[in-house]
């Protein structure tokens, strides 16, 4: 290859659509998730916003309850499975795990390109039902039994939807072990890894470990639906409850596969920001490895209400208790890493702060549910929707804005509008917590989730809620507006490490980084990834 | 016997498993698979055990096809942990799951 060849960055290299659909870099194939997921992201959010609109008033405003339950489930089915479970690894994982860990690619460049499109195959099939069959599930995006046995619409493609989503989880996890295990440059040991590296690594070996238990589960209801195999329906000599365990064994864990991402996001930001080392690098890096190991023997915590005996239930919640102390070990950690550091508050760190505070009040509030008695009384009531909102989207989804902002100019070598960005996370964060932290109020007043109607006492926090979702959308649209008006924005070449601060390799390579990902070897810090006293020197 | 490679470099080393090796475990699992067979047929009266039995044996029979025929007694340790990692997983799912059952 000539120079100029090789000094081509990979959004010059070649052109045209096949050019990135049939790519096998991963940076592209990072990108082709990132504007997959955003499309689903924006679907799901107009659906939750609908359903808020419905929910401003007391009575029957906008839809049939019929129509409100496929709502909720539609929305619950694209934002779990098409948005916040690939969300952090298939596009930042993609993009920058090589890039991190100093090599050219993946392991497996192919299938990873084969993970997108059984993403879009997936993606088309929970689609579909909008369009044909008797219309798309009502059954919640959990698919109980007995109800998703029964009910005539089309639970069959919406769980194949799923089941085919999977194989496209599994094959990323697998990917990301292997490169792990064989790819990391010269003189990187797993102690020298980012922490983004590690987070991901954890996740992945869930992905792997989980995702083949939905699968199955979800064939066993399309086996029960359409050839009344007696696994689930007691009056055939089933058991309602097995479908719950075999559900939660793969959906408690998967709650990690969200999160851990997002820890690993947090991780990478605040040293750059706070311009010093990550405080307890091996205690962040092994509690992300307990979270998952732990985290497989909790799933019982779901089902308190569900009937299963006592005993099994007391068992269930002590482990989930057990899983706070290294979710906790995290917070202090990362807590102490701003102490005393050289604080620069940008846009991403303003996402990684505002996930901090978020993640604390939906973790706050995952311990109020796990308490066995306190949760007799919560499950199913709008203080669970508040509280995963807060996890899920208070937490990972804010972390996935902040990866956003922080690598943007690093990706697409230009920089968006620094002052609307703070804005629009401004808006976002006041937007988000009207939304949802009234939610929590009144489910604490007992008002159930799942219904397009509630009894009139619960209206002023609904009234606040549905409002916070109205300032919640300005946000979002301010913030994507903001990231692609960047696009076109006129400004100097963007420096390799635009930031100043960031230390891991990716910030030693152009912006955006050549084909190869690397134009000269990088050189790693002398103590350890976030080794701020012998920071390598970096020439543009 | 076994043999290895030794011009190869230590991580690409080949183990190349000999035809006693092969012979002595396919014997092994078809002797497990006689006493299965005795035992359900010929049934010694063992009630709620016979599952367990079952599975006991079937267990060996995973063993030992694991370690030799599918070479985890030659390769790096980090693969036995491996598959006894999900070994453990799985268990503790049935473990967990069957006490719920039980206890109901
Ligand atoms: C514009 C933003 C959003 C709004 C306005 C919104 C609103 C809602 C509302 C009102 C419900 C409750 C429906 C009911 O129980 O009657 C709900 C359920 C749910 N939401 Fe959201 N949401 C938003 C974003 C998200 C995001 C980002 C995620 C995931 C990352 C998410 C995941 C879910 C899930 C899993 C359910 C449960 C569905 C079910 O009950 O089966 N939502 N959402
Ligand atoms: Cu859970």
């Amino acid at each position: 290859m000539t120079s100029t060849a090789l000094n081509l960055n990979y959004l010059q290299a070649k052109k045209g659509i096949f050019s990135w659909i049939f790519s096998v870099d991963h940076k592209r194939i990072g990108l082709l998730y990132l504007y997959s997921l955003i499309t689903f992201f924006l679907v799901g959010a107009t659906l939750g916003v609908l359903m808020r609109l419905e929910l401003l008033n007391p009575g029957k405003d906008l839809f049939e309850a019929q129509t409100y339950n496929q709502i909720f489930t539609m929305h619950g089915v694209i934002m779990i499975f098409l948005f916040i479970i690939p969300s952090i690894p298939a596009v930042f994982g993609n993009f920058f795990l090589p890039i991190m860990l100093g090599t050219d690619d993946v392991s497996f460049p192919r299938l990873n390109l084969l993970s997108w499109w059984i993403y879009i195959i997936g993606a088309i099939m929970a689609l579909s039902t909008l369009l044909f069959g008797d219309g798309p599930a009502d059954t919640g995006w959990t698919f109980y039994v007995p109800y998703s046995v029964k009910t005539g619409t089309n639970v069959t493609m919406s769980v194949l939807a799923a089941f085919v989503l999977g194989f496209s989880s599994i094959l990323t996890g697998l990917n990301f072990i292997v490169t792990i295990h064989r790819l990391k440059t010269p003189g990187m040991t797993f102690l020298k890894m980012p922490l983004f590296a590690w987070a991901l690594y954890a996740t992945s070996w869930i992905q792997l470990l989980a995702t083949p238990v939905i699968g199955i589960t979800l064939l066993m209801i399309v086996a029960e639906r359409v050839f009344g195999v007696g696994l689930f329906d007691p009056s055939i000599g089933g058991d309602p409850i097995l479908y719950q365990h075999l559900f939660w064994i793969y959906s408690h864990p998967a709650v990690y596969i969200m999160a851990l991402p997002a820890f690993g996001i947090i991780s990478e930001l605040l040293p750059t920001f706070s311009n010093r080392t990550i405080f307890g690098y091996k205690a962040i890096a092994f509690s992300s490895l307990a979270i998952a190991f732990v985290g497989y023997f909790v799933w019982g915590h779901h089902m308190f209400t569900s009937g299963m005996s006592g005993l099994a239930r007391i068992i269930y919640s002590i482990m989930t208790f057990l899983v706070a102390i290294p979710t906790a070990i995290k917070v202090f950690n990362w807590v102490a890493t701003l102490y005393k550091g050289s604080i620069d508050v940008q846009p991403p760190l303003l996402y990684g702060l505002g996930f901090i505070f978020q993640f604390m009040i939906g973790g706050l509030s995952g311990l109020v549910l796990g308490a066995l008695a306190t949760d007799i009384h919560l499950h199913d009531t709008y203080f669970v929707v508040g509280h995963f909102h807060y996890v899920m989207f208070g937490g990972t989804g804010f972390a996935f804005f902040g990866a956003l902002h922080y690598w943007y100019p690093k990706i697409w070598g230009r920089m968006y509008n620094k002052l609307v960005a703070n804005i629009a996370f401004f808006i976002l964060f006041i937007g988000f917590n009207l939304l949802y932290f009234p939610m929590m109020i009144a489910g604490l007043m007992g008002m159930p989730r799942r219904y397009y109607d509630y009894l009139p006492e619960f209206h002023l926090p609904n009234m606040i809620s549905t409002y916070g979702s109205w300032v919640l959308a300005i946000g979002l649209l301010l913030m994507l507006g903001n990231l692609i008006a960047g696009f076109r924005r006129k400004h100097e070449k963007i420096a390799r490490n635009p930031w100043g601060t960031g230390i891991t390799l990716e910030w030693q390579t152009l912006s955006p980084p050549p084909v190869a990902n690397f134009d000269r070897m990088p050189v790693l810090p002398k103590d350890g990834p976030y080794d701020y006293d012998h920071k390598p020197e970096i020439k543009e | 016997m076994s043999h290895t490679k030794d011009n190869l470099p230590k991580e690409e080393q080949v183990h190349i498993t000999s035809y006693k090796d092969h012979f002595s475990t396919l014997i092994a699992l078809l002797l497990l698979t006689v006493i299965t067979v005795v035992i359900s047929v010929f049934g010694a009266n063992l009630r709620s055990l016979s599952v367990f039995t079952a599975l006991l044996i079937a267990t060996v029979k995973v063993i030992v096809v694991a370690y030799y025929f599918m070479h985890l007694k030659y390769d790096k340790k980090v693969y036995t942990w491996l598959v006894l990692i999900v070994a453990i997983l799985f268990v503790s799912f049935a473990v967990l799951t069957s006490i719920e059952y039980l206890n109901r």
